[in-house]
Formats: structure tokens, C-alpha cells, sequence
């Protein structure tokens, strides 16, 4: 129970994770359904592991890989992703 | 006749091979969403019918474009299926693979891309897969052609075959459900042509189409009931209470398990090359700079540097040697000065003077369509979707804008492939202000005559307003019309790859044959309408122009287009005429001043016109109404007359207004 609470303590939102790390998707809850629903189509769902690739400009879209794809969402969105940084 | 439908996940290279099995030339480019509509060809060499779909990633449709896929494997129950899979993206691809073996029709996977994949060192056992999934598996390169001859060959040997029976145990819970489903479907007594378990796990897994479909003797009910009682078995014996989030996870653990004999990743390598390219591109600096960077080139190439000359060019030879063959022709076969007239005043006038335009229009297209097959189309969204947020947009719209620089017809249909309806009505709303190549040749014309030094500059100026008033009106429409939704953002960005020179020149011809057909079609018949509206009039035949009844029908505007800066009858001619497509303005021009060539032309417009009225006309004429064809499919995509009317309305007040804005206001700060 003690090592659950301390991967929950770990949880943050994927719009935090720097750029060139990566972390694992936890929850897609916060998210707009449509888009979680075309993640998962993407094969992006609770376990997967992302790299974050890149920021784009003046607050633009977050561009990160997953199985050796490169998907961008926007930053608003990225924030209500829960990953776990490894 | 045997159909065989071609379906897949979006950019897997479906149309690729359905251009190489039925010597197609439907357009391919590297982003999500090329296809929006079904396209049949004839299978070359055996026979058959081959289907193109739109891509879609699993059975349960999100957007138009793949709604259009899964209504017909549904309703149009096609003999076979053609699968496309992308072999360096096994896992998601499999998803639909498994969805489609379910309906139990005969199958082949084309495994494609596997030079892609091989690259990346990711290495697909196609023999492991096809044991897996029971069907035949046939490596392939849509791209080059690799592997298409033994596709075609094994096409043919599918017919007899069943599926070799692939299944996937759901356990207890789910599959009583659909057992129970399953005796509830054929008791309603309609045979119908899907496997009765692919229904039956459809309905569990909540596609409304499927529902939708079912014959009148199966009562929902019934249907619900099931459902329920499956829902709440399933939650008892310890298990997920949500049925599709269950058979999803059913599902990826059995493809994990197909991976692990037939896919190996270990020593997968990423996209290097694109990933340098793309730390350049979509660098949050220079990203932005790089693409207006991109766009002036492309103007600088088609309207000074190289699409002007070779213009003149064809210019000359149309009205010199051409004209000149045709007008000793028709002398030596003793035609009538009228029919004389008719043919080198208003045909060859008329159409001859939009077909000068072609070299630029060509540029142009293999300009745009460089950007299509490179991949760079799904970075600019990525670019853009800051900008279109703000104005209420995905970046996704970005594509259909893109594309109607070339032409506002496919550009709206591909609006078909957001997942927001507002995004999608905003997108067709705004598409006919992007400025398509049918505009081109008034913008070349006019700003040869009176903006000469700084051509590309003033075009470019053109399509920059057409932008910025579409993003301002994007804006304004989603605070007001459409406040419901807040639009969406995801991209796909695949790896670049350089365009194959052969396959950029034949989508370039496509696109250009449009152009061409239209001249031999609208342009055509348009050029006799006005020939003869201007040489008629209520005295007869052979009037005095200023007397013919095009004169009268422009005069009528000409009072109300004053204030705007060009209250002639002949410019009122040309804007109504122009509603047919816009390069009619033109050939009327042509046809009204009765000039043998582009340089007469150019000495009568810079007569009729000052730069001030010119500039004001062009605009006019960029803004004031989409073109026929365009508002037929402003008709057909969003279904209603409505919001059809509303796209011609605004436009004329929008376009009104700004040319009252820039010429009177040109006026009272001195200009001419």
C-alpha cells in the first residue's frame, strides 16, 4: 500500500515532463472524450510510455512519440494527462 | 462482379496500391485523411472491382470521412477485403485487422511499408502472421509497386476461401451475450448478410451504425436487455462493468500475443532523419518564419521567376500563331464573318485567354502537391493550431486551406476529416475566401497591368487578406453561430519521405486536367454565352456593344457597384459571369474589349481601370461568391440550403465592404 501512494506521489501532468524524457501514461480520465478516444485509437492508453519530443511556440502543441509514432495534442489537454516520469 | 474493398488504417498507402492495382491516378499524400470519399477501379488485368475507402482505425467511425468506410463495409457487403497493414505500426493497425476477420468474409492483409520497417529495424514475420490470423499475407511497397503482381494473383484465389477461422475467446460473460444476441438476430428471421457473431459483438461494443441497421423484427428492447444483463454478468464475475473498454482489452492483449511470434522491436531504431528535419521545421522559433518563408517562394516561383515567362510564352503562341492558323482556316473554308467572329472573338478569345494562365497553374499544383507527399502538411497544422485556437479552430483546418489554394472543392470535402462538426462547418464556411488557381489568372492579369514591379508582392498581399479575413470571420462566427463546441487538436506526424518524382508529375496532371476540362466545359460554353449576350441586344443581331444585352444586364449593377470603385456595365458583366468559375472573368474581359492578345488586353484594362479601381476589383472578385461548383458541394456537405445561402451572403456583404473600405479610403488619402 506504502509503494502504491509513493507512484501516486509520483503522478504529474504530461504537459510538465521536459522535453527528451519520458514517462507513463496513468489516466486519460480528465481528458476530452473524442480525444481520448482517438488516442486509444493511436494505441495511447493507461501504460503506455511516451517521450516528450518537443514544445511548440507561443504556448503551441506538445509533440511526443509513442511506439514509434509521433503525435502532437495540444498543451491545455497534455495538462489533464496523468503520466508517471521513469 | 467481384468487389473487393481496400480498407485500412489512414495513411497505410491504401490509395498507393489502389493506383498500382487498377492503373489509378487518385491523389496521395502523407498525412491522415488524404481519401475522403470511395473510389472504384477496375482491378487491371483479372477483372473485378476494387473499392478505395477513406482510413479508418477501428469499425466505430468518429468523422465523416471514415463514417463513409464503415457504411459501406456494412451496407454494401463487399465479397472480399483487401487489408492494409502497416508493418511499422503492427500493433495499432492490428486492431482493425481483428474487428474485420470477425465479419468472416474472405481477407487478405497486404503488409506494406515493410522497407519502411526494415529500415527502422523492425522486422515483421509475415509467415508467423498469417498463421496467426489465418488469412494470406503478402509483404508489400504500394509506393514502388513491390509485391502488387502476387497481391493480384493472390486476389484471385480468395473468393473460395473462408477466413481460416480466427477467434477470439471473450470468456464466459460476454461470450453467452453474444451467443444470446446472436439467436435473437436470426430469429428475427431476415438472413442477413453479416456473421451473426460480428453483429452481436458490434452491439456490445456499441456501434450505432450497426444498431441503426438492424432489420425491423428485432425489437431494441430486446437488444438493451441483453446488453444489460451481460453488462452486470460481467461486473459479477469480477470483471471491467464497461463492455467496449472490455473487448478493447481483450483485443490488445491477444495482438500482444500475435507480436510476440511475428514482430520483433528490440533493435528498433527511431526516425532520425525526420527527426532532425523536424527539430528545424517545427523549431519554436524559426518553425512559423520557415513556412511564410516556404509560402512567398512558392509565389516568387509561380507569378515572377517562372510562371510569368513561360505565360508569355504561351501567350504568344496562342495568340499569334494559333489564333492566326485558325483565322486562315476558317477564311479558306469560307466561313461567315459571324461565324469568324463567334470563333476567334469568343472562343478562342474567351478560352484562349484563361488557357495563357496554364503554365502558372501548373507550378502551383506541383507546388502544392510536393507539400502533400512529403509530410510537411501535418507539421503545419502543428504550426498553425496555436493561431487557429485562438480564432476558434483546430489546426487541422490548416489542410482544407492549404488545398484551396489549388481549388475550394476538395479543400471542403477535406473538412470531412475533423472530429468537431463546428470545426468542420467553420472550415467549409471559410474555405471559398482561400484564393483558388481559377482566381489566379485575374490577379496575374491585373497585376501585370498595373502593378508590374511588385507582382508576387500584390498576389501574395491578396492571399494574405483572403487568410486574415477568414480567421477574423472564424472568430466571429465561433462567438456567435457556433458557440457549442471548443474545437480539437490531435495530429498524426508521419516520417517525411522525398516525393517520388513520376507520382508528383501525375497528381500534378490530374489537378491540371481538372483545369483543362473546365475550359472545354464552363469556360467553353460560357465564352459563347457572353459572345452572343454582347453582340445581341433588343435591336438585333450584330449590335453596337454598349447597346447588347450584356450591357444591359451589367449596367443594372453598375449603379451599385460605384461606391466600390468600378460602376462600368462591363465590370458588372464580368462579376455575374464569374459565378460560373472565376477565370470567366477573364475570358468576359476578353470577349467585352475584343482584343487579339494579352498586351491588348493589358492596354484596355489600364484604359478602364486606375490601379486604385483595380486593386479594389481584384479583391472584389477574391471575396464576392464561391463559384458554382464550390457552392454544389457547400450544398452536399453540410446538408442544408441554409447555411449554403449564408456562404454566398456573407461573402457578397464582406466583399462589398472591403472594397468600399479600400477605395474610398484609398481615395481620401490621395490615391488613384
Amino acid at each position: 500500500m506504502f509503494r502504491q501512494q509513493a507512484v501516486e506521489g509520483r503522478r504529474q501532468a504530461l504537459a510538465s515532463v521536459k522535453p527528451g524524457d519520458s514517462a507513463e501514461v496513468r489516466g486519460l480520465n480528465g481528458i476530452s472524450p473524442m480525444l481520448r478516444r482517438r488516442l486509444r485509437d493511436l494505441g495511447v492508453a493507461e501504460g503506455s510510455v511516451l517521450t516528450v519530443l518537443r514544445l511548440g511556440p507561443f504556448g503551441g502543441p506538445l509533440t511526443f512519440e509513442c511506439a514509434g509514432q509521433h503525435i502532437g495534442i495540444r498543451r491545455e489537454e497534455a495538462g489533464r494527462m496523468e503520466v508517471a516520469p521513469l | 462482379m467481384n468487389q473487393f474493398a481496400l480498407v485500412g488504417n489512414p495513411n497505410t498507402g491504401k490509395t498507393s496500391l489502389f493506383n498500382t492495382l487498377t492503373r489509378s491516378y487518385e491523389t496521395v499524400g502523407n498525412w491522415s485523411g488524404v481519401t475522403v470519399e470511395k473510389r472504384v477501379g477496375t482491378l487491371r488485368g483479372r477483372g473485378g472491382r476494387l473499392i478505395d475507402l477513406p482510413g479508418l482505425y477501428s469499425l466505430l467511425p468518429l468523422t465523416p470521412d471514415e463514417g463513409v468506410a464503415a457504411r459501406f463495409l456494412m451496407e454494401e457487403t463487399p465479397s472480399s477485403i483487401l487489408n492494409i497493414v502497416d508493418a511499422s505500426q503492427l500493433e495499432r493497425n492490428l486492431y482493425l485487422t481483428i474487428q474485420l476477420l470477425e465479419c468472416g468474409r474472405p481477407m487478405l492483409i497486404g503488409l506494406n511499408m515493410v522497407d519502411v520497417a526494415r529500415s527502422r529495424n523492425i522486422a515483421v514475420d509475415a509467415g508467423a502472421l498469417q498463421r496467426e490470423l489465418g488469412v494470406p499475407v503478402v509483404p508489400i511497397v504500394a509506393r514502388k509497386g513491390t509485391g502488387c503482381a502476387e497481391v493480384l494473383h493472390a486476389l484471385g484465389g480468395l473468393e473460395a476461401s473462408r477466413s481460416g477461422g480466427f477467434r477470439i475467446d471473450y470468456g464466459p460473460a460476454v461470450e453467452a451475450g453474444a451467443a444470446r444476441l446472436a439467436a435473437l438476430l436470426s430469429s428475427g428471421g431476415t438472413a442477413s448478410a453479416s456473421d451473426p457473431r460480428w453483429t452481436a459483438l458490434q452491439l456490445l461494443e456499441g456501434n450505432e451504425a450497426v444498431r441503426a441497421s438492424l432489420p425491423a423484427a428485432v425489437r431494441p428492447a430486446e437488444v438493451d436487455s441483453i446488453l444489460e444483463q451481460t453488462a452486470e454478468e460481467l461486473e459479477s464475475s469480477g470483471l471491467e462493468s464497461d463492455i467496449p473498454s472490455y473487448l478493447r482489452r481483450i483485443r490488445t492483449e491477444r495482438i500482444a500475443q500475435i507480436c510476440r511470434s511475428a514482430l520483433d522491436r528490440s533493435g528498433q531504431r527511431l526516425h532520425t532523419a525526420t527527426e532532425r528535419i523536424d527539430a528545424i521545421v517545427t523549431h519554436r522559433i524559426l518553425g512559423i518564419p520557415l513556412f511564410l518563408a516556404l509560402m512567398f517562394l512558392i509565389f516568387k516561383l509561380t507569378f515572377d521567376w517562372l510562371g510569368s515567362l513561360l505565360s508569355d510564352v504561351l501567350d504568344g503562341f496562342i495568340s499569334g500563331s494559333l489564333s492566326g492558323a485558325i483565322s486562315t482556316a476558317l477564311t479558306w473554308l469560307g466561313a461567315s464573318p459571324f461565324t469568324h467572329a463567334l470563333v476567334v472573338d469568343g472562343i478562342v478569345g474567351g478560352v484562349g485567354g484563361v488557357l495563357v494562365f496554364l503554365p502558372q497553374i501548373c507550378i502551383l499544383f506541383l507546388l502544392i502537391s510536393f507539400i502533400e507527399d512529403s509530410g510537411y502538411m501535418a507539421r503545419i497544422t502543428l504550426l498553425m493550431d496555436r493561431t487557429m485556437e485562438a480564432v476558434g479552430l483546430s489546426g487541422k483546418a490548416f489542410i482544407p486551406f492549404i488545398i484551396g489554394f489549388g481549388c475550394n472543392v476538395p479543400a471542403i470535402m477535406a473538412a470531412r476529416t475533423m472530429e468537431q462538426r463546428k470545426d468542420r462547418l467553420l472550415t467549409t464556411m471559410l474555405v471559398p475566401l482561400m484564393s483558388c488557381s481559377a482566381r489566379l489568372p485575374v490577379y496575374a492579369l491585373f497585376a501585370g497591368v498595373f502593378f508590374a514591379s511588385n507582382r508576387a508582392l500584390v498576389v501574395m498581399g491578396l492571399y494574405l487578406l483572403g487568410m486574415v479575413l477568414a480567421l477574423a470571420l472564424a472568430k466571429l462566427f465561433s462567438r456567435t453561430l457556433l458557440k457549442s463546441e471548443p474545437s480539437l487538436f490531435i495530429v498524426e506526424l508521419p516520417p517525411y519521405r522525398m516525393p517520388q518524382p513520376l507520382s508528383l508529375l501525375r497528381m500534378t496532371w490530374e489537378k491540371v486536367k481538372g483545369f483543362l476540362r473546365k475550359a472545354g466545359t464552363i469556360i467553353l460554353a460560357g465564352s459563347i454565352i457572353i459572345w452572343f449576350l454582347s453582340n445581341t441586344g433588343p435591336g438585333g443581331v450584330g449590335v453596337d456593344m454598349n447597346e447588347s444585352f450584356l450591357a444591359s444586364i451589367g449596367g443594372a449593377l453598375a449603379g451599385l457597384l460605384k461606391p466600390i470603385g468600378f460602376g462600368t456595365w462591363q465590370a458588372g458583366a464580368a462579376l455575374i459571369t464569374g459565378f460560373m468559375a472565376k477565370e470567366v472573368v477573364v475570358s468576359t474581359m476578353n470577349i467585352i474589349y475584343q482584343v487579339p492578345d494579352m498586351a491588348g488586353l493589358e492596354h484596355q484594362v489600364a484604359m478602364a481601370f486606375t490601379p486604385l479601381q483595380a486593386f479594389s476589383f481584384i479583391a472584389f472578385i477574391l471575396l464576392y461568391i464561391p463559384c458554382l461548383a464550390t457552392v454544389g458541394v457547400i450544398r452536399k456537405e453540410t446538408a442544408s440550403w441554409r447555411w449554403t445561402f449564408f456562404s454566398m451572403g456573407y461573402s457578397l456583404v464582406l466583399a462589398y465592404i472591403v472594397a468600399l473600405i479600400i477605395y474610398q479610403g484609398g481615395r481620401l488619402v490621395g490615391l488613384v
